[in-house]
């Protein structure tokens, strides 16, 4: 029975430490899309959505830009008009996805072109804490008044990869790659609707 | 016979040790279904949806020029997006969650062991015990390989490790309960 006793203290053990170590993997919506459109126009008085089914050759100067390919055929820009009926800005949520689950971006670009806000809106339980840290260290101001052709990788320069630490700054690194491929799909793919 | 012990007749500490653990894991369990109906859902359609992947860019399918639709959107009734689990997410979580598989249904054996059960229900659990936990994410694959239809694979393995847990956690508690004394006879 001793024998037995100390069989089970052995399994449990490793059960205990595996737990300990577990990943947990489903989403965490930081914030929620509707939320980020409407803070990111908040001149809007009328919204709209608009999706853009990628053709042939704009597929290919996606990929050409950016190197990427986006998993879907159709990508969907949110835009706002003001009171008078202008363009407020637009709104589009570009998607990294790695191992360690997606990161979700909400990419806000006004009528000229240049970016206004970004803001994480999916992360995981695994990787929020890293994202956060990132932001703390002012990561998300870095990308204000870029423009589409910019080098989005400039805004890890500001960034300390040391004092960071490896994990915080690869999800830097994740966001930064988010925000290049926003730009990229709507320098190709938005246009101004008349 | 090496392997086999009585839990009925087993040290106090082996009978406080098993049942602990069969509640500790129930209560794990009821956060897993918490987890599963809200980032999945329970239903075969929404199991599906979760790890069946989108149809992808095929790029003779797509037309020459891109071409656009707008519409108006009513941001309040903006719904939030579903939670879908792409292959690299599926990869991380089934290198850990088939190894806890593994471990809980090890664990459950040396427990099934003790029950002095007959050799073919016992066998019948400790594969059922395994095989489900291997089923469900066999059915996971399953979907992501295209093939929605594995949903109902995955939620029945769910329901098949939940039914181990059950007849397990009562028949535990049934063989450390003190046994009834035999019926004294009246002269």
């Amino acid at each position: 029975m001793r024998v037995l006793t100390k069989v089970l203290i052995a399994c449990a053990a490793p059960l205990a430490l595996t737990g300990a170590a577990r990943h947990i993997t489903p989403t965490v919506v930081l914030h929620k899309e509707a939320d980020v459109i409407r803070s990111a126009l908040p001149t809007a008085t009328q919204f709209f959505l608009r999706k853009v089914t990628i053709g042939k050759a704009d597929l290919a100067r996606i990929k050409q830009e950016d190197g990427f390919a986006p998993d879907e055929p159709e990508v969907k820009f949110y835009y706002g008009n003001d009171a008078n009926g202008a363009l407020a800005g637009v709104v589009v949520f570009p998607q990294v996805n790695t191992q360690h689950g997606p990161w979700e971006v909400g990419l806000a670009i006004d009528p000229n072109g240049t970016v206004t806000s970004v803001v994480v809106t999916k992360a995981t339980v695994e990787t929020k804490p890293w994202t956060e840290k990132a932001i703390r260290a002012h990561l998300m101001d870095h990308f204000r008044g870029l423009r589409p052709g910019d080098d989005v990788m400039r805004a890890l320069q500001s960034l300390d990869r040391a004092q960071l630490g490896k994990m915080p700054y690869y999800a830097a690194e994740k966001v930064t790659q988010a925000v290049g491929r926003g730009l990229t799909l709507y320098q190709v793919l938005y246009k101004t609707p008349q | 016979m090496m392997g086999l012990y009585s839990l009925r007749n087993a040290d106090r500490s082996v009978k406080i040790a098993a049942v602990l653990f069969l509640l500790v894991l129930g209560y794990a369990y009821g956060f897993a279904f918490l987890m599963v109906r809200h980032w999945s859902g329970l239903t075969p359609a929404d199991v599906a949806a979760t790890y069946t992947p989108p149809p992808g860019i095929e790029e003779s399918a797509l037309p020459e020029q891109s071409r656009a639709t707008t519409q108006a959107l009513d941001l309040n009734a903006m719904q939030g997006e579903r939670h879908t689990v792409d292959t690299q997410l599926l990869i991380q979580d089934s290198h850990i969650h088939i190894m806890i598989y593994a471990i809980v249904a090890a664990l459950e054996t040396l427990i099934i062991l003790g029950l002095e059960w007959r050799p073919a229900p016992r066998d019948l659990m400790i594969v059922a015990a395994f095989g489900f936990g291997a089923l469900d994410f066999a059915g996971q694959w399953l979907m992501k390989a295209g093939i929605g239809g594995f949903s109902w694979l995955t939620i029945a393995s769910g329901w098949g490790m939940a039914a181990v847990y059950l007849v397990l956690l009562i028949a535990t508690i049934v063989r450390v309960l003190p046994a009834r004394p035999a019926a004294r006879s009246e002269t």
